[in-house]
């Protein structure tokens, strides 16, 4: 048997770590949710964060998540002003972002929300690198 | 002896080749001897969440391509520095240092500040987001550099972003059209003549607010590079203020490079897509 490690397998076995611990420390007090920058833009709004939050939870333990919970996740951008509203050190930036790769599907388990594709993304990089360097330098810096 | 750096400058600023280069030619300047890497071999990973598969598969192998490098490395993009922080160092063997472009200047500021010499008279307004500036903080640090650069003022409108970075709106329309409100209403009030982003993400999206006619943009390096003399054209600027005749600047045979079919439906549109404004 080879003992060349499975590509990503270090990756997920750091967000399996990370989620067990999340999972263990989350309170549900909702603090991370009622501070957000970005609630407001939810397709589907709430106010009370203890009662969006377990939604949250859910997707990470590869649960369905509420509508709530899965809107959240849709709009969640990384602002991080959750981190230090937490009063347990559960780091809810990390926690919305393995929830967010969780509910695309990033994780092997089912898709929950729907990501804008760009079937263009790495095509258009190299096209402006064709754009903007030099043959030469296309060949030794990329 | 110069410094050895590893200059990672990402995948999307390759639309700014200007920023690339003046960010060389200003390392160099402060005492490092950059080698730049990057574009989608260097690929951090982040921008496949729903792929966590190739997003590890990618982390490993550009840990490994700039661990083979064997000199600390100086990040550009905001997206590919706080991955490396969040995941592909916490899931890989990272053998280099890492530090980000602005922290770079700002702890060589005393090397960057006689170069400084070409006076750039205008009152700027820095774009702020709030995400990143918890990793590094580039809310105190790029006002402080721009200060540094004769005839530049800097004010603060008031005003910080929700998210990291403009280009994590891209599916969220009306929240980067309220940034985009909001950026132009704080910069107005404030007195700017211009806007400066950090992040080539916004500057791209922000870029939007230029071409439209509400009010010239930036990126902070654009700044530092004139006042040091640095002569690189901003072409991408010059594409989008032209939007559809962007063909005629770009020119026949490097639009030939990429092909006709694939710049008219993979380029052109974000060349001519502008914000709606009030």
């Amino acid at each position: 048997m080879s003992d060349r490690p499975v590509i990503g397998q270090r990756l997920k076995e750091f967000q399996r770590q990370e989620v067990d611990r999340i999972l263990d420390a989350c309170t549900r007090c909702g603090k991370c949710f009622e501070v957000c920058p970005m609630a407001q833009y939810s397709k589907s709004p709430a106010t009370d964060g203890k009662a969006v939050v377990p939604g949250v939870l859910a997707v990470l333990r590869g649960e369905a998540g509420t509508p709530e919970a899965l809107g959240w996740i849709a709009v969640c951008t990384r602002s991080g002003v959750c981190v230090p509203a937490c009063p347990h050190n559960v780091d809810p930036r990390m926690m919305m972002r393995l929830a967010r790769m969780t509910a695309l599907g990033g994780r092997g388990l089912p898709k929950q929300i729907e990501a804008k594709e760009d079937r263009d993304y790495f095509d258009r990089v190299r096209a402006f690198a064709k754009l903007q360097l030099t043959e030469e330098e296309q060949k030794d810096w990329t | 002896m110069k410094e050895r750096v590893t200059f990672w400058y990402g995948c999307n600023v390759l639309r700014h080749g200007d920023i690339i280069h003046a960010c060389l030619d200003i390392l160099r300047a402060v005492g490092y001897e950059p080698h730049p890497v990057g574009g989608p071999d260097y690929c951090c990973g982040t921008v496949r969440d729903a792929n966590q598969a190739a997003a590890g598969g990618m982390a490993t192998r550009t840990v490994a391509k700039l661990n083979d490098r064997g000199a600390r490395v100086v990040a550009w993009c905001p997206s590919c520095h706080s991955h490396m922080h969040d995941f592909m160092e916490r899931a890989n063997e990272r053998q280099f240092d890492t530090s980000y472009m602005v922290e770079v200047l700002h702890d060589r500021r005393d090397r960057l500040a006689p170069l400084l010499k070409n006076p750039v008279p205008i009152r700027v307004m820095l774009h702020r987001h709030v995400g990143f500036n918890e990793l590094v903080p580039v809310n105190r640090m790029v006002p402080e550099l721009l200060a540094m650069i004769p005839g530049v003022e800097v004010v603060d409108g008031g005003y910080t972003a929700p998210g990291y970075m403009c280009a994590s709106f891209a599916g969220l329309p009306s929240a980067l059209a309220d940034i985009h409100a909001n950026t132009v209403r704080a910069a107005k009030a404030s007195g700017a003549e211009a806007v400066v982003t950090t992040f080539h993400q916004c500057y791209r999206e922000i870029l939007g607010l230029d071409a439209a006619g509400a009010i010239p943009v930036y990126n902070y390096i654009h700044l530092i590079a004139r006042s040091m003399g640095l002569a690189y054209e901003d072409e991408y600027k010059a594409w989008k203020r032209a939007g559809e005749g962007a063909a005629e600047l770009i020119g026949a045979q490097r639009i030939a490079k990429v092909g006709v079919t694939f710049y008219e439906r993979a380029i052109l549109p974000e060349l001519k897509r502008r914000p709606k404004l009030d």
